[in-house]
């Protein structure tokens, strides 16, 4: 009875943290709208727009490979349901990151497994913004020099005894927030989802397959900002937490705002950029906190 | 400094020196692996479309079932060197394992009658094949000053500390398998039709710097 209890609870809470992700994505699109002086849509059209998908006709292209065009849907439902669990039991923080790198594969998937051209390079550039993934890190190596563990549960104990590692190691909470910048929809390193591109490497995924690109990305949202506040404020309660992560994306809505989309070459390089400082950094501090 | 970095040993099979160990870590990053693999082994290629710029004109490509037979084969003997490489409990053994992924990586696009690709392939195989001189150089370095080439036995903490340049080679070898900044090639190789092969490419980049990155953290 405890377990089937617990279950059900554990599936409640993956439902909301979808739903409050995909609520957030939509306070980043109407802050960036009234930034930029449109109405925008509502807040809450990123759930409108999942659950219109998930009654909509589904079909798989012609041209596509099948298997890995339906395959890669559950894998980024699923690499993103095991982040949010790791998240919640203070898991290894290695394990998030590695499935945040592994997002890039998933893209990459998507992209090139319907055939279309505009996918294949939405792909490709997936792949070549792979340089927005080594800050992370970097910013992971300098969190193990101050707290031994990568636990976060063990990350927000030390944070309790000497504080924030916003202000001890704010480089690389700087690192970090690019990197989810770098993640963020209508950003200056938003070039997987261009224009130019349609949709980037989504645009042949329409209907239920649709819908659950946008449960990944609620979840995705929701578990990135979470992990962003465990590594850099330490444990909050429910309400400060979900009060932090709406601070947090007005923030990087107004980065978004007010930032143009690089083309590929400056956004690779700008990001080749930060690695290179952040990698000084790290060295910096390992010579001088652990020596 | 840091122990059990991927957490706690779950399960060691030891083969003499060889020894294979689970973490959740590893686990996770095995099962990723896997996971693709049999992806490649039951999914068909896409048709890849290709848009004549300036006009309407597009066309599919067609894989012939000879070049799909040897891609696949070379896309699951990626998949196999990489899951070998996640729950390998052994340094050199971890460096075969992410040379054999780099020449498998080439293997799966060799195949494609592309020139960008075959170019691609090619400059990519270069700097592979370079990579694997710090990649072998920092297992003989970490053999050398640890005396033991057992990841367990690193993590245990009781061998003399491994030299940062040790640390460096092997991380440098396995960056220059397919990892920013020299992934530029590799890049170009996804041009290639055949989205569940070329998919192993990147995912056995991806998955060995992860676990490279565990390596390098202890001892």
């Amino acid at each position: 009875m405890t377990s089937r209890s617990s279950g059900t609870d554990m599936i409640a809470e993956l439902v909301l943290a979808t739903f409050f992700g995909l609520l957030l994505l939509g306070i980043h699109r109407k802050i960036i709208a009234r930034i930029q002086r449109r109405p925008g849509p509502p807040i809450w059209q990123e759930i409108l727009h999942m659950l219109k998908f998930s009654f909509k006709t589904t079909w798989i292209p012609k041209t596509a490979s099948p298997v890995l065009f339906v395959g890669v849907v559950l894998i980024a439902i699923g690499i993103w349901t095991a982040a949010f669990y790791i998240l919640v039991s203070g898991g290894s923080l290695l394990v998030i990151l590695g499935i945040y790198m592994l997002h890039k594969i998933v893209e990459h998937g998507f992209g090139l497994s319907s055939g279309s051209p505009y996918g294949k390079y939405g792909g490709v550039r997936s792949v070549i913004s792979a340089a927005s993934e080594i800050p992370l890190f970097v910013t992971v190596a300098v969190i193990a020099v101050y707290t031994h563990s990568l636990d976060l549960s063990a990350i927000m104990q030390y944070q309790q005894v000497h504080g924030p590692l916003l202000i001890i190691a704010f480089p690389a909470a700087c690192a970090m927030f690019l990197v989810i910048l770098s993640k963020m929809p209508f950003g200056p390193f938003s070039i997987v989802e261009a224009k130019e591109l349609v949709s980037g490497y989504k645009t042949e995924h329409f209907g239920i397959w649709r819908a659950g690109l946008e449960i990944c990305n609620g979840l995705k949202t929701y578990v990135l900002l979470a992990v962003f506040l465990a590594v850099f404020i330490g444990p909050l309660s429910l309400p400060w937490l979900l009060v932090g992560m709406i601070l947090l994306i007005v923030i990087l809505a107004f980065a978004c705002a007010v930032t143009p989309m690089m083309s590929p070459f400056d956004s690779v390089t700008i990001q080749m950029l930060v690695t290179a400082l952040m990698l000084v950094y790290a060295a910096i501090i390992l010579m001088v906190v652990h020596p | 400094m840091i122990n059990l970095i991927g957490g706690v040993p779950l399960y060691v099979l030891e083969f003499g020196d060889e020894l294979v160990y689970l973490t959740p870590y590893t686990i996770t990053l095995f099962l990723l692996a896997l996971t693709f693999t049999v992806l490649v082994l039951i999914s068909r290629p896409e048709k890849q479309v290709d848009i004549a710029f300036g006009g309407d004109a597009y066309r599919t490509k067609e894989i012939s079932v000879s070049e799909m037979r040897f891609r696949r084969f070379m896309a699951i003997a990626c998949g196999l060197a990489t899951m070998g490489a996640m729950v390998t409990g052994d340094i050199f053994n971890f460096t075969l394992f992410t040379a054999m992924v780099g020449i498998t990586n080439v293997g799966i696009v060799a195949a494609v009658k592309s020139p960008h690709v075959q170019d691609a392939a090619y400059q990519y195989g270069l700097v592979s094949l370079s990579a694997t001189i710090p990649l072998f150089g920092g297992a003989a370095v970490y053999a050398a000053t640890t005396g033991s080439l057992s990841m367990i036995e690193l993590m245990k903490g009781t061998l003399p500390a491994v030299p940062l340049i040790a640390k460096g080679m092997l991380m440098l070898g396995v960056i220059g398998e397919g990892m920013a900044p020299f992934y530029a090639a590799k890049a170009e190789m996804f041009r290639a039709p055949g989205a569940p092969y070329v998919i192993m490419c990147s995912l056995s980049s991806l998955l060995i710097f992860l676990r490279v990155v565990e390596v390098v953290m202890l001892g």
